[in-house]
């Protein structure tokens, strides 16, 4: 920053992309994050994984039909949304990202269906309130193998294509140097397999009478491996923007780094991924700090990104302030798309209750 | 009643699920958005920053002639006090209006979900409000902050180059009332047009905002110094219109 001048007139532009749009990139994350880790158990079937796969899915399913409305609600004209599939405009991410989510949420929708069925059928055995909805549902119960595998190839290609767009779509904002770095797509795919494996650590550890040492124990080694490769990918970003190599990385450097702020953002970043490595190192078992720490760095790096680089003026000199709003365009967005997703979680469970789904076995009984 | 033969099918009917897809058709591409403009004429805008006195005459014009809301500018004459080294007085102040560049290569078009925002075929980007989602992802990609989303009708933004103005024959709102006659405005395919004669004139002094991002902005200008030219180092301004604290 040059003491030489001081900017006395401008306009201090407002921040467009409102939390609702962090609430949307956390909670997509999350979902395809926790839809990869419920592969291993749910279609490779390997040994150990099956109880935390589902509690996996259960997390995919409860974040993806939340991150929509979150998405929705970002719109400055919401009941516009149509438009997007009215005209499509190839040359926009954001127009592709319109229709890579429904492929996701459906092949989603689709998997949890036919994985949680045989379940739904047993439950609807047993009697209880939700028999007669879970029987329906259930709609036979049948364990369909090759129809599971298929939901979920179906999934894979919506949640790589969610991955891809959401990555792109910031990337490339040559405007915002901080956002234009081809690192950035890599940091959001890692830091919501992060967030992914860290609500299934809470949903293990939350379902009465499964809190199962070994599975824990799993999703805490592949959780220090994702904060392993944040840790390097930041540091790649941090030596392309020092060395010069990159001028995108250096312009980002040189925009953030004299802000108290941004050095307090990033120590604390760091101190979080460090915290969380050596803990899922040294003490896998504790699944609950593990998989706080984990959603809470998913969060605080998408915060970040995109409230704290929107407070980066292009053109003008300083940064811009950013004040919470209390209102539907800040705090209440929050607690908004938090309410829904508790909403969701009761409902789901109400039917699919923790404990039977994170039972090991191939089916949850 | 002969029943060996079903009832004819009701032609009606036939004629209704005939043209079942035609409406769906005629639905999806009926409101493409009308690229008006006269190709014959390609607006653009110099900008002499030396004779700009900093009256923000510009800016007001701006804000009645477009209605824009409280808080939100189209145009703004940013103002920069400066260390002076080689003169008595302390420092000095420069002064830098901005608007929309209407950029011959628009980073906020391609963008754009649903196509709302264009380039007219006489170089004038506008965006087509009914159309605009509010998703804002054209105010991220303008490297010049040029846009925002207009509280009042929840859409994207900007400067117009007074369209509706210059469709009448009139000059842009700011054009119109800038005090020290700092703005010219006129068609680049006007040979001898005044902003013609004026850009040849000062070829060589010519400059735009942020050359190296290839916008191909069409709002030159003459006397801008090199330290303005992109995101400017300095310390930012205090004044900030829509924050509820002080």
């Amino acid at each position: 920053m040059s003491p030489d001048i001081v900017e006395t007139v401008n306009v201090a532009r407002e921040v467009p992309w409102l939390p609702w749009a962090v609430q949307y990139f956390f909670l997509i994350g999350l979902s395809y994050g926790a839809f990869l880790v419920s592969l291993p158990g749910l279609v490779f079937r390997r040994a150990g994984w099956e109880g935390s796969a589902r509690l996996a899915l259960l997390a995919a399913l409860v974040c993806g039909l939340t991150a929509p409305v979150a998405l929705l609600a970002d719109l400055h004209q919401p009941g516009r949304f149509w438009h997007f599939y009215a005209y499509f405009t190839p040359s926009s991410w954001m127009s592709w990202g319109a229709f890579f989510i429904p492929v996701y949420l459906t092949g989603l929708m689709l998997y949890a269906w036919l994985a949680f069925r045989p379940l739904l059928a047993r439950l609807a055995g047993e009697g209880g309130r939700c028999a007669g909805l879970a029987r329906t549902l259930a709609y036979g119960g049948h364990d369909s193998r090759n129809a599971l595998v298929a939901a979920a190839a179906l999934a894979f290609v919506g949640a790589a294509l969610v991955a891809f767009y959401t990555g792109v779509e910031v990337m490339l904002v040559r405007a915002r140097p901080l956002w234009d770095t081809p690192l950035l797509p890599l940091q959001f795919f890692v830091t919501a397999i992060a967030g992914g494996l860290g609500l299934t650590l809470l949903f293990n550890r939350y379902a009465p009478g499964t809190a199962n040492g070994s599975a824990t124990r799993r999703l805490a080694s592949a959780l220090a491996a994702s904060q392993f490769i944040a840790l390097l990918v930041g540091a790649v970003w941090l030596a392309l923007g020092l060395s010069g190599l990159a001028p995108t990385h250096a312009q980002a450097l040189a925009q953030v780094s004299p802000s108290a702020n941004w050095q307090l953002s990033a120590v604390w970043a760091v101190a979080a991924s460090v915290l969380t490595l050596l803990l899922a190192w040294k003490r896998p078992g504790s699944g609950v700090l593990l998989g706080l720490l984990a959603l809470h760095s998913a969060w605080m790096m998408r915060w970040t990104i995109f409230i704290g680089g929107q407070q980066v003026p292009k053109t003008g000199a300083g940064y811009y302030s950013y004040q919470l709003p209390l209102g539907p365009e800040g705090l209440m967005g929050i607690v908004g798309t938090a309410g829904l997703w508790l909403f969701l979680f009761v409902a789901l469970t109400t039917l699919l209750p923790l404990e039977r789904l994170g039972r090991a076995g191939q089916t949850g009984a | 009643m002969d029943d060996r033969h079903p009832p004819p099918v009701s032609a009606s009917r036939r004629a209704f699920l005939h043209g079942i897809p035609l409406l769906t058709a005629a639905a999806a591409l009926a409101p493409a958005p009308a690229r008006a403009g006269d190709a014959r004429h390609q607006w653009a805008m110099l900008i002499d920053v030396r004779k700009c006195i900093g009256c923000q005459a510009c800016t007001v014009a701006c804000l009645q002639e477009n209605a824009v809301p409280a808080g939100s500018f189209r145009t703004i004459v940013s103002t920069y006090s400066v260390k002076l080294t080689d003169a008595a007085q302390p420092a000095g102040i420069y002064l830098l209006p901005r608007l929309c560049n209407h950029c011959d290569n628009p980073p906020c078009v391609p963008v754009c979900p649903v196509g709302a925002t264009f380039k007219r075929d006489d170089g004038i980007v506008v965006v087509d409000g009914g159309r605009c989602v509010g998703c804002a992802y054209c105010v991220q990609a303008c490297p010049y902050d040029a846009r925002f989303i207009n509280h009042d009708t929840g859409e994207a933004d900007k400067c117009t180059f007074c369209a509706h103005r210059v469709e009448a024959g009139l000059l842009p709102a700011c054009v119109e009332t800038c005090v020290g006659g700092a703005r010219i405005f006129g068609d680049l395919n006007a040979p001898k047009g005044e902003l013609r004669r004026r850009l040849e004139e000062a070829k060589p002094d010519l400059k735009v905002l942020k050359p190296e991002l290839a916008t191909e902005p069409r709002v030159f200008y003459i006397g801008l110094d090199a330290r303005f030219q992109g995101k400017v180092e300095g310390q930012g301004t205090l004044w900030q219109p829509r924050a509820t604290h002080a």
